[in-house]
C-alpha cells in the first residue's frame, strides 16, 4: 500500500448559476499574458453544447486520453511509438479556430476619435495579430443556448440518445440546461504526464497536483493532443504549454484556489483524499462499467488505523492525515456517495468530482388532444397542431427522477461511463435530501414518505442533515479544507535555517534619511 | 694578397662587360612588353604555348590586323573577321585579353618580335608543338599534393587562394570547385604542361593577375598543379559527372510530390479543419477590413 495525498475538488452542479465569476478570477490571475488569451484555464459550459474547445469531448477528433489495450492501457493518441512517429507534426492537435481567436475592442476609440459625422465605435481587434477581426467565436459563444443546432445538437454527448428524446430536449420553449465548470481534473492517471517526451509535467508528491515545468517543456505539444479534457493549452508566445496549476502558491498559504474562493454559488469544495498509488495501473485498466466504482475503490478511508499508519510511513504530515478526515471531498464522494467524475471512461482517473444537477422541475412528454383546447382559444390566436404535451404536473411534489428533464442516458454518459444507475443513485440521494428538508422545514410530506426515501437512498436522517449543511449552510472553512503545504520542511531540506538565525528581524531594509543636527 | 686582388678585378670587370652587353641586348620598349604582357602565353619561335607562336607573324597578318586584334580581340572576333573567328576557334576559345597599349607600343612590339623571329628562326625548327603535350604521367605524389593544393587542403606557399575559389575540375578527389572561371578539366589537352605552367606562374587574365599579385605561385607549386590537372585530364572518363542539371530539379520536384504523397497517405487520418468550420462557413463574413 503507498498511501499518498491528493487535492481533490467538488463541484456542486445544482448550485452552479453560470456566472463566470470563477473563470475571470482565474484569467485576471494567470492567463491575461500575451500567448495566453485564449486560454481559460477554468471555463463554464453549457450542457448539452460543444464547449471549449468545440468538441472536446469527441475523442475520436482530439485522440485524447487512455484506451484499453488488451489487459493493460495505452494513450489514444500519444504515448512512445505514436509520440515519436509524429514528434515533428502532431496530427490531431486543436487549432485556434477550435478554441477561439481572442478579441478585445478598440475602446480608446469612443473617447479619443476626432469629431465627426458618426458616432466613433469600439472595433473589435485579434489579440493575436493585432487587426480588426469580425469575430466568429467566443469561449463560450454557446452559453445558455441549450437549444441551437450548432452547439447543443452536436453536443457528443447525445450520440446515446434517441431521435425523440434529442428532439424534445430541443425545443426552445422546453429548454433545459445546466452548467459545467471545468478546470484540470489533476488527474491520478495523467494522460498529459504520460505523453512528454521532454519529461516536462509532473504531479507533485505532496498534493497530487500536476504542473507543467516551463523550464524543461520544448513544446512538443503531446500533452495537449493526450489530455482528454483539453485543459493544456500551448502559449504561442512562450513557446510552452501550459495549464492550470490549481493556484498551488494560494494553495501553500492556506487560501482556496481563486477560482473556488471568487465562486459565487459556492459550488466548490476542496480538500484532500488519501489514495493507494500502487492501484492505479490496475484500476484504471478496469472494464468501463467498473470503472465509477473502482475508483471510489482507491480512496482511502482516513480514519482506517491501517492507513493512517501506512500513510506515516510514507511520510504524509499528521497535519494532512487530519485534513484528510475533514476533507468535505472525501465526504462527497465516499461517505455519501454523492459525486461522480467527469468522463471516467478517459481513464485518467480526475481527482475533480460533480454532483449531478438535479433540475428542479421534472416533466415528461405526452401524447395529447389538442382539439378541445384549440376550440376555446381565438381565431386571432397562434394554434399549434402538436399531438403532444409538455407535461410538467407530477402526482406528488416531487416527481420520481425517471421523469427528469435531462435523460439520464446523457447524464450517464458524461458522468458515469454510461451507467445509468449510478446516476439514478446520486439523484435519488439529492431528491432523499430535498424531501427530508422539506418534511422537517414546512412539514407538507408525510414522515412517512420522508424516511421511506432516505431510506431507498440509503440515507438516514443524520447524513440527510450534514449533507444540507455542507450543500446550503457551509462556511468557507468547511468547504476547503486545505492541508498545510509544509514549505518550512521543504526549505529545511535545502538549506540549513539556523543560517539566518540572529541576522533577520527588526530592522531597515533600506538605510533611513539622514537628519543633520 | 695580390692574387685575391687580381681575382677581384677580374670578377668586377667580368660583371661589367655583362651588364654592358645585356644593356646593348636590351632593344627597348618593345621586348619589355613582350615578356611582360605576352610572353606568358606566346613564343617566338618557341612553339605553340596558350596562343600561335608569334615568329613571323607580321609577314602572315598585315599590322593594321594585329593592332586591332591585340588592342580587342574579342570585338574583332565580334566583328565577324574571318581570320580572327578561325584564330580563336584553332586555339581553344580561349580568349586572349585586351592589351591597354597603345599603337605606337604595339607597333614595337611587333618590330621586336619580327627581329627576334629572324634569331630563333632555326630553333624554331627544331621543335614542334605537338611534342610539348605529350608528357609522361605525373607522379602520384605530385597529382595528390596538386589536389591538395587545388582545393586548399594545403595552403599555397605565399597565400593566394585555392584554385577551386574561381574553377572547378571534374574529379573525384577533389570537391567541386567555384563557376566564377573557367572549368579546368580538359585545359591540360588544350595548353599542356608549358601553357599550364606559363599561365599559373604569370597569369595573362586581369582578375587572375590581380588576385595573385604579391602572392606568387612558386614554381615547385605550379609544377604539381600542372601535374594535377594532367591527371584530371587523363582520368577525366573515369569521374562521375557531378553537373546533373535539370535531372535534379526534376528529381526533386518528383521527390516532393512522392514525400507529400507518403505524408498524406500517413497522416490520412489528421485533424483536417476546425471543428466549428461549418459554422464559420455559414456565417459567410463579409470582412470589413480596410
Amino acid at each position: 500500500m503507498d498511501v499518498r495525498s491528493q487535492i481533490s475538488m467538488i463541484f456542486h452542479l445544482d448550485k452552479c448559476i453560470g456566472c463566470h465569476t470563477c473563470s475571470v478570477a482565474c484569467k485576471n490571475i494567470w492567463t491575461d499574458r500575451k500567448g495566453a488569451e485564449y486560454m481559460w484555464w477554468n471555463n463554464v459550459e453549457t450542457k448539452p453544447g460543444t464547449g471549449y474547445p468545440g468538441k472536446w469531448e469527441d475523442q475520436e477528433i482530439y485522440k485524447g486520453g487512455w484506451v484499453k489495450d488488451g489487459e493493460g492501457i495505452k494513450l489514444k493518441g500519444a504515448g512512445k511509438k505514436k509520440g515519436l512517429l509524429n514528434i515533428f507534426h502532431n496530427p490531431h492537435l486543436p487549432v485556434i479556430d477550435d478554441y477561439y481567436e481572442p478579441f478585445t475592442y478598440k475602446y480608446l476609440n469612443l473617447i479619443e476619435a476626432p469629431a465627426a459625422d458618426d458616432q466613433p465605435t469600439a472595433r473589435p481587434v485579434s489579440l493575436i495579430t493585432g487587426k480588426p477581426i469580425d469575430i466568429k467565436m467566443g469561449p463560450n459563444w454557446d452559453d445558455d443556448l441549450s437549444g441551437t443546432p450548432d452547439y447543443a445538437r452536436n453536443d457528443p454527448n447525445l450520440k446515446k440518445l434517441s431521435k425523440a428524446e434529442q428532439e424534445a430536449m430541443f425545443q426552445l420553449e422546453r429548454m433545459a440546461f445546466y452548467y459545467l465548470p471545468r478546470i484540470c481534473n489533476h488527474c491520478l492517471n495523467p494522460a498529459c504526464v504520460a505523453s512528454c517526451p521532454s519529461g516536462a509535467i509532473y504531479k507533485r508528491g505532496e498534493d497530487g497536483v500536476v504542473l507543467i515545468n516551463q523550464d524543461k517543456c520544448r513544446a512538443w505539444r503531446m500533452c495537449v493532443t493526450a489530455c482528454p479534457y483539453k485543459k493544456t493549452y500551448y502559449n504561442w508566445n512562450s513557446g510552452k504549454s501550459e495549464k492550470c496549476i490549481l493556484c498551488y502558491p494560494r494553495l501553500e498559504t492556506g487560501q482556496a484556489p481563486a477560482c473556488m474562493h471568487s465562486c459565487v454559488g459556492r459550488i466548490r469544495y476542496l480538500g484532500n483524499i488519501l489514495y493507494d498509488a500502487d492501484r492505479i495501473h490496475e484500476i484504471a485498466s478496469v472494464p468501463e462499467d467498473q470503472l465509477v466504482d473502482k475508483q471510489m475503490e482507491l480512496m482511502l478511508d482516513p480514519f482506517d488505523p491501517k492507513v493512517i499508519e501506512a500513510a506515516k510511513k510514507n511520510g504524509v504530515p499528521d497535519s494532512t492525515i487530519r485534513s484528510a478526515q475533514r476533507s468535505p471531498a472525501y465526504k462527497f464522494i465516499k461517505t455519501w456517495g454523492l459525486a461522480l467524475p467527469l468522463h471516467p471512461e478517459y481513464r485518467t482517473l480526475p481527482s475533480l468530482f460533480y454532483v449531478p444537477p438535479l433540475l428542479p422541475v421534472m416533466a415528461s412528454v405526452s401524447d395529447t388532444k389538442n382539439t378541445e383546447q384549440q376550440a376555446k382559444i381565438g381565431e386571432v390566436a397562434k394554434v399549434w397542431d402538436d399531438k403532444w404535451l409538455y407535461n410538467t404536473t407530477t402526482e406528488e411534489l416531487f416527481g420520481s427522477i425517471e421523469d427528469a428533464r435531462m435523460p439520464m442516458e446523457y447524464m450517464a454518459s458524461l458522468f458515469s461511463a454510461g451507467n445509468t444507475e449510478q446516476i439514478k443513485d446520486r439523484l435519488k440521494k439529492l431528491m432523499a435530501v430535498r424531501i427530508h428538508r422539506r418534511w422537517t422545514t414546512v412539514g407538507d410530506i408525510s414522515e412517512e414518505k420522508a424516511k421511506g426515501a432516505l431510506k431507498e437512498a440509503g440515507l438516514d436522517g443524520k447524513m440527510a442533515d450534514e449533507i444540507y449543511y455542507l450543500t446550503s449552510l457551509a462556511k468557507f472553512d468547511d468547504r476547503f479544507v486545505i492541508p498545510a503545504a509544509h514549505r518550512e520542511q521543504a526549505i529545511e531540506m535545502l538549506e540549513f535555517t539556523g543560517d539566518k538565525k540572529g541576522s533577520t528581524g527588526f530592522g531597515f531594509k533600506e538605510g533611513t534619511a539622514k537628519r543633520g543636527l | 694578397m695580390k692574387i685575391a686582388f687580381l681575382k677581384k678585378r677580374v670578377i668586377l670587370f667580368s660583371i661589367l662587360t655583362m651588364t654592358m652587353l645585356s644593356w646593348q641586348t636590351q632593344a627597348g620598349p618593345g621586348e619589355n612588353n613582350f615578356k611582360t604582357a605576352c610572353s606568358s602565353c606566346h613564343t617566338i619561335g618557341g612553339g605553340k604555348l596558350v596562343g600561335p607562336d608569334l615568329a613571323g607573324v607580321s609577314e602572315r597578318r598585315s599590322e593594321e590586323w594585329l593592332i586591332k586584334f591585340i588592342k580587342s580581340s574579342q570585338s574583332l572576333i565580334k566583328s565577324g573577321d574571318a581570320e580572327a573567328i578561325a584564330v580563336f576557334k584553332k586555339f581553344f576559345k580561349i580568349p586572349m585579353p585586351d592589351q591597354p597599349f597603345s599603337n605606337s607600343e604595339i607597333k614595337d612590339i611587333i618590330s621586336y618580335i619580327g627581329g627576334a623571329s629572324t634569331q630563333t628562326a632555326d630553333a624554331a625548327a627544331a621543335t614542334t608543338s605537338d611534342e610539348a603535350i605529350v608528357a609522361a604521367e605525373p607522379s602520384a605524389i605530385d597529382v595528390a599534393l596538386g589536389a591538395d593544393l587545388f582545393q586548399g587542403t594545403v595552403r599555397l606557399k605565399n597565400g593566394g587562394a585555392a584554385c577551386n575559389s574561381c574553377h572547378d575540375v571534374k574529379n573525384d578527389a577533389v570537391i567541386g570547385g567555384g563557376i566564377l572561371a573557367k572549368d579546368l578539366t580538359s585545359t591540360f589537352s588544350n595548353m599542356g604542361a608549358a601553357g599550364i605552367t606559363s599561365i599559373i606562374g604569370t597569369p595573362p587574365f586581369p582578375v587572375m593577375e590581380a588576385a595573385y599579385k604579391d602572392k606568387e605561385i612558386t614554381k615547385d607549386e605550379v609544377r604539381v598543379l600542372a601535374a594535377f590537372l594532367q591527371h584530371a585530364h587523363s582520368k577525366k572518363a573515369n569521374q562521375q559527372s557531378r553537373d546533373y542539371g535539370l535531372v535534379l530539379i526534376v528529381a526533386g520536384i518528383i521527390g516532393t510530390i512522392v514525400l507529400l504523397g507518403l505524408y498524406s497517405f500517413l497522416w490520412s487520418g489528421r485533424k483536417k479543419e476546425p471543428v466549428n468550420q461549418a459554422i464559420f462557413a455559414r456565417q459567410k463574413i463579409v470582412s470589413t477590413d480596410e
